[in-house]
């Protein structure tokens, strides 16, 4: 099957000088058996010189034309026995010569049948040329026995480098699963596909999906190997791009939706701290008296520990929301994330003077969940909340905690804003839609997906009598362990990279 | 005795204890506001809302407010407005946590005396509540 793909222009004109010489001798021959015949009517021999003639004129006659060169070899041997026949009995002579015609024309017959088996063994040939995928062949040692013109051009050996080397040894193979894994499941199913990591002649990598396929001989005895492979390099690093961007695009927004909240974390901040500073100077008045006001320097130093501890707790809540933390799941009681949100949201609800109102259900059942990613995803809810209703009086912001039908634990966030536009809410939660002047449209996207991954949904619909109602519904405890059993086992299903 | 002298150098002399009006929605701040003020010798009352100051009966006989400029409903400023709109001006000091250049220039257009931002030195905080006490004209 290998296919000479490249001539040099030498070649090609010694090629053209001999096929002109085969010619020639063929004809040669033809003659000489002629005259020999008609010479020595008698011999045998000299008539199967056209059966040489027929076998030589195979390689540059084909099809009808190799007919009429049978045809003339008949012609000629006819012609031999009008001028001169045999000496003998005619019957003889004629039987003589019905078994030399037919050796002539069962040869041609045969060597026809040949060369339209060629042909086909050609055009297949050409047609795996022509395909941009890379093809080749390899026996069970691994060493290759056929290359197309797709692999010369990927992997930059031509066929006759290539041809004869053991496979992996040329390209450098990396497996996604140890070999002997891959060539059981080769074995057992007569195929395999998979991600492979070649190595081109001019050292660069290249990540191939590729699909292998076993050929058997008649006996069931595995005889090659046939690889196809597609170049999925720039697929990969696409991929591994718009994965990267994605989890900075997360951290960006992240730090985002924290540049807006910067000044409510100061004042968060310098609350406690004025109190501080003012309890201070107070309790050190009271001990200064004569005599020393014991109690009200007592409750100064009451209300400063207070403070710094309502300070500790501002910077731990802001740590643990800036920290790129891996997912942790931990039993959450929904009201504790809500109350959280509320202390980190208190002082944008205030500046953007909307009034905050709760009804935290106090019955309800725990769930398994980030409580970082979660705080996010509401204080989200709750910033666009407020944000919504900046210019619409009165503000009246409402975040419930409760059941649903389904035993879900639900967080309500209900805002008095503008509500939700009937033509956009489709499209929210998608990735860089907003409605804001600045916003990047990412946060409903990732408020979904955190919810999501906590195998819960996020909802929008209208609230009565007017603005929006975001709805974060996250099933029980038990519930939800099934669907981390789930997510678990998509990942178990992740195959580490081996080397060859 | 040199503590008395003091303590009586510090607080000024009026016929009656200055009343001192403490307005903020925050509790620490305006507890521990009230108990600074309380310790060097004046009177103090503390609300959570202008709202429930103006309803308070305590708002006629207040020498001197100290509002907050955010809180939720009427704001420090707001409530400084509507005092002076109403022909009943008291001297105020506007304390924030979000100082805010625009803010203080319309405070002290308005009349305000001082506009302190959250953490304030104690000393910036009686310094203005003398002057706001003792001299009607000045400011800070």
């Amino acid at each position: 099957m290998k296919l000479a793909t490249v001539q040099s222009a030498p070649a090609a004109s010694r090629r053209n000088r001999s096929a002109v010489l085969l010619r020639i001798a063929t004809a040669a021959i033809a003659a000489g058996a002629f005259i020999a015949d008609t010479i020595d009517p008698n011999d045998i021999s000299y008539p199967l010189l056209y059966v040489v003639v027929v076998l030589l004129a195979a390689r540059f006659c084909y099809g009808r034309n190799l007919v009429f060169v049978a045809a003339g070899c008949l012609a000629l041997l006819v012609l031999s026995y009008l001028i001169s026949p045999p000496i003998g009995p005619t019957e003889d002579a004629l039987l003589r010569m019905s078994i030399r015609g037919t050796v002539i024309a069962v040869t041609a017959y045969l060597v026809l049948q040949s060369q339209s088996a060629q042909a086909g063994e050609r055009e297949k040939a050409a047609l795996l040329d022509l395909t941009q995928d890379t093809i080749f062949v390899r026996n069970m040692d691994d060493v290759i026995t056929y290359w197309n013109r797709g692999a010369a051009e990927l992997y930059g050996w031509s066929a006759e480098e290539a041809v004869g080397r053991v496979t992996h040894d040329l390209l450098k193979t990396r497996f996604p699963a140890p070999l002997t894994a891959i060539n059981a499941e080769l074995h057992s199913l007569g195929r395999w596909d998979g991600e492979l990591v070649y190595t081109k002649r001019n050292g660069s990598e290249v990540a191939v999906a590729s699909r292998w396929a076993l050929q058997r001989d008649r006996q069931g005895n595995p005889t090659s190997v046939l690889e196809t492979n597609n170049d999925i390099t720039e697929r990969k690093r696409a991929e591994n791009a718009l994965q990267l961007a994605q989890a900075e695009l997360a951290h960006v927004a992240r730090m985002s939706t924290l540049g807006e909240l910067a000044a409510s974390i100061a004042h968060e901040i310098n609350q406690p701290l004025a109190a501080i500073v003012n309890g201070a100077g107070a309790g050190l008045r009271w001990l200064d008296r004569q005599p020393p006001d014991l109690d009200e320097a007592r409750q100064m130093l009451t209300r400063i520990l207070k403070d710094g501890n309502r300070a500790a707790d501002v910077i731990g809540r802001i740590r643990a929301l800036v920290r790129k933390s891996p997912v942790k799941m931990d039993r959450l009681a929904i009201n504790d994330v809500v109350l959280d949100v509320i202390a980190l949201a208190r002082s944008d609800i205030e500046r953007n003077r909307a009034v905050l109102r709760t009804r935290l259900a106090d019955d309800l059942p725990p769930i398994q969940g980030d409580r970082v990613q979660l705080q996010q995803a509401l204080l989200n809810l709750v910033v666009n909340a407020i944000e919504a209703m900046r210019d619409h009086e009165p503000r009246e912001l409402l975040i419930t905690s409760g059941n649903d039908e389904a035993q879900n634990v639900v967080v309500t966030v209900h805002d008095s804003g503008p509500g939700l536009d009937p033509e956009t809410v489709g499209r929210i939660f998608q990735s860089f839609f907003t409605t804001k002047a600045d916003g990047m449209g990412m946060g409903l996207s990732i408020c979904r997906s955190i919810v999501e991954a906590h195998g819960g949904q996020l909802s929008a619909r209208p609230n009565e009598p007017r603005g929006a109602r975001f709805e974060i519904a996250l099933p029980r405890e038990q519930a939800q362990a099934r669907h981390a059993a789930d997510t678990s086992k998509a990942a178990a299903l992740t195959i580490p990279s081996y080397n060859a | 005795m040199r503590v008395a002298i003091g303590a009586r150098l510090r607080v000024p002399k009026l016929k009656r204890k200055a009343v001192i009006a403490v307005v903020d929605d925050d509790e620490s701040v305006r507890e521990t506001t009230k108990g600074l003020i309380r310790s060097v010798g004046f009177s103090a009352e503390a609300f959570g809302s202008a709202e429930d100051f103006l309803a308070s009966h305590h708002l006629g006989r207040t020498d001197c407010l100290i509002a907050d400029v955010n809180m939720p409903g009427m704001s420090g400023l707001d409530l400084h407005e509507r005092l002076a709109g109403a022909g009943k001006t008291i001297p105020t000091i506007l304390i924030t946590a979000y100082p805010n250049e625009r803010i203080r220039m319309r405070a002290l257009n308005a009349g305000v005396r001082c506009y302190l931002p959250k953490p304030f030195a104690e000393g910036d905080l009686l310094g203005c509540l003398r002057a706001a006490l003792g001299n009607g004209t000045s400011s800070c």
